[in-house]
């Protein structure tokens, strides 16, 4: 008796369901979508120029090459599953990131890597040969001292030097 | 561009001020702006002098990498003493890391940022642990010599307790998952009797394992590691001093509670027996002895065994060989 219930009840809902249904599209209940433009087919390309554009090889890959041509450059253990602090550990690398460019203006030969070993955050950047030692010196110990202020842990920055930036191809 | 970067400079002096307290920062922020505004670019345009306020910018040669100064018989630990990232000056192997252009090879290693990328071991070569143990060693000591089978160390030690800590890249060392505890001890090191035993088993349910006989209580209701640990053992305490007790109610035990088949006063037994007696006497009087002779022959002992093992361990080959081995024997067929 009561499957036969369920039954006959199930069977009321979808005609109420049919009847509303035929009723909004007579009715004409029309919605409009909008969305911000995802320009996930051009987000991290170069486009092709005239050749004379020199690339590095992370440049020169697109966003889908991650995992297959290219590494991570930020890594921690907050992605793994059962692990928390994604957001934060994101949002520091962000701005670790920007402050970087700024402080390194003009210098910087690729993207940073940024590692974290337990509490320690290891900022590793190719540097080009455009300032004299003396202020590189200084602006690595300012950028060390006020990252590991902001973030309240040891922060290291590991400067490997270019005259150049290493050219993958040209676009 | 140098008005940009002494604007960035700025704004970063403008914001972190008042974090830090560095009176000074902002104006030697200016003053570093100023001296770089010597010559982007410009050099082609002006005269190539070393003097006046058109300076040339003396070009800065790369350093000899340092691989070219190493002997083939250093003492490479002195060269990576700890974990850091890879750095192409200070290795000297000619690796090549990267997806190759159509028709050439992958990159090499002078500002390849997939090499710095990957975490590398250049700091755990043999030579490296072998100078790590040798450290360590003066701060260990022997395994002590009487716990050397497994048997030993569940005499002296019944109680195991297993707990996990987790370590993460972060800033803070919580972890929730930290505070559970299990504790698995072995009945069979517990002083208990039948009763006992067999309360023991239904008052913990699915935390024995019948296969390793091992019994598991899992906590993780407090906050605290300590908290769980102290709570476990109170639970096996209070476990172990229930499981002796008899309480008033436990004499209403049914058949149905029971854990095991016995085969005295079932069902299977008075079937048996009545059969036996209508196959011997047809007709005669039975009475109380004829049963208790019936019970002592082999066969129905024989027979009772059969029930009792299929009854108890399920349908298996063996059993069921076993019952109609019992059955035509007792039957004589």
């Amino acid at each position: 008796m009561a499957a036969s219930l369920s039954s006959r009840g199930v069977v009321r809902l979808l005609g109420a369901l049919a009847k509303s249904a035929s009723l909004c599209s007579s009715s004409g209940g029309r919605a409009l979508h909008v969305t911000a433009a995802c320009c996930k087919n051009r987000a991290a390309r170069v486009r092709v120029g005239k050749g004379d554009r020199p690339l590095t090889y992370e440049e020169a890959h697109h966003p889908h090459d991650i995992g297959h041509r290219k590494g991570w450059l930020s890594q921690n253990t907050s992605n793994l599953k059962g692990e928390g602090g994604a957001a934060d550990r994101t949002m520091e690398d962000v701005f670790i990131r920007r402050f970087m460019f700024g402080t390194f203006y003009g210098c910087l030969g690729n993207e940073l890597v940024i590692k974290r070993r337990g509490n320690m955050l290891i900022v590793c950047a190719l540097i080009l040969h455009k300032l004299p030692p003396a202020k590189m010196y200084f602006l690595i110990g300012y950028s060390e001292y006020l990252l590991s202020h902001f973030y309240k842990c040891p922060v290291k920055l590991d400067i490997q030097t270019l005259t150049s930036k290493a050219v993958y191809k040209y676009l | 561009m140098a008005s940009h970067t002494s604007k960035a400079f700025l704004s970063l002096g403008r914001i972190n001020v008042p974090c830090l307290r560095l009176q000074g920062f902002v104006n030697r922020v200016t003053y570093a702006t100023d001296m770089t505004k010597t010559s982007y670019g410009n050099d082609d345009l002006r005269e190539k002098s070393n003097t006046g306020p058109f300076r040339e910018k003396t070009k800065r040669d790369a350093g000899e990498p340092r691989t070219n100064r190493m002997l083939l018989d250093q003492d490479w630990t002195a060269v990576y003493p700890a974990a850091t990232p890879f750095r192409s000056n200070s290795v000297p192997l000619p690796v090549r890391m990267g997806y190759p252009m159509k028709g050439s090879v992958p990159p090499e290693k002078k500002g390849n940022l997939e090499l710095i990328k990957i975490p590398n071991f250049l700091h755990l070569t043999p030579g490296a642990i072998k100078k790590h143990c040798e450290a360590l060693k003066p701060f260990c000591t022997k395994w002590p010599s009487a716990l050397d089978t497994d048997a030993q160390c569940d005499q002296h030690f019944p109680i195991k307790v297993e707990s996990t800590d987790y370590a993460s890249a972060g800033v803070s060392v919580r972890n929730p998952s930290a505070r559970i505890i299990h504790l698995r001890i072995k009945l069979s090191s517990l002083n208990l009797d039948d009763h006992a035993r067999k309360k023991m088993l239904k008052l913990v349910g699915e935390r024995y394992c019948k296969d390793t006989d091992i019994l598991t209580i899992t906590t993780d209701s407090c906050p605290l590691r300590q908290q769980n640990y102290d709570y476990a053992m109170y639970l096996l305490t209070v476990l172990y001093h229930e499981s002796w007790k008899t309480e008033a109610w436990e004499a209403e035990k049914t058949v149905a509670d029971m854990e095991e088949f016995s085969w005295e006063d079932s069902p299977s037994q008075k079937n048996i027996l009545d059969m036996l007696v209508r196959m011997k006497m047809a007709g005669e009087e039975e009475s109380e002895e004829v049963r208790e002779q019936l019970l002592g022959r082999k066969e129905v002992q024989e027979y009772k065994d059969s029930v009792t093992r299929l009854k108890n361990e399920g349908e298996s080959e063996s059993t069921m060989l076993q019952y109609k081995e019992a059955v035509k024997k007792v039957f004589n067929l």
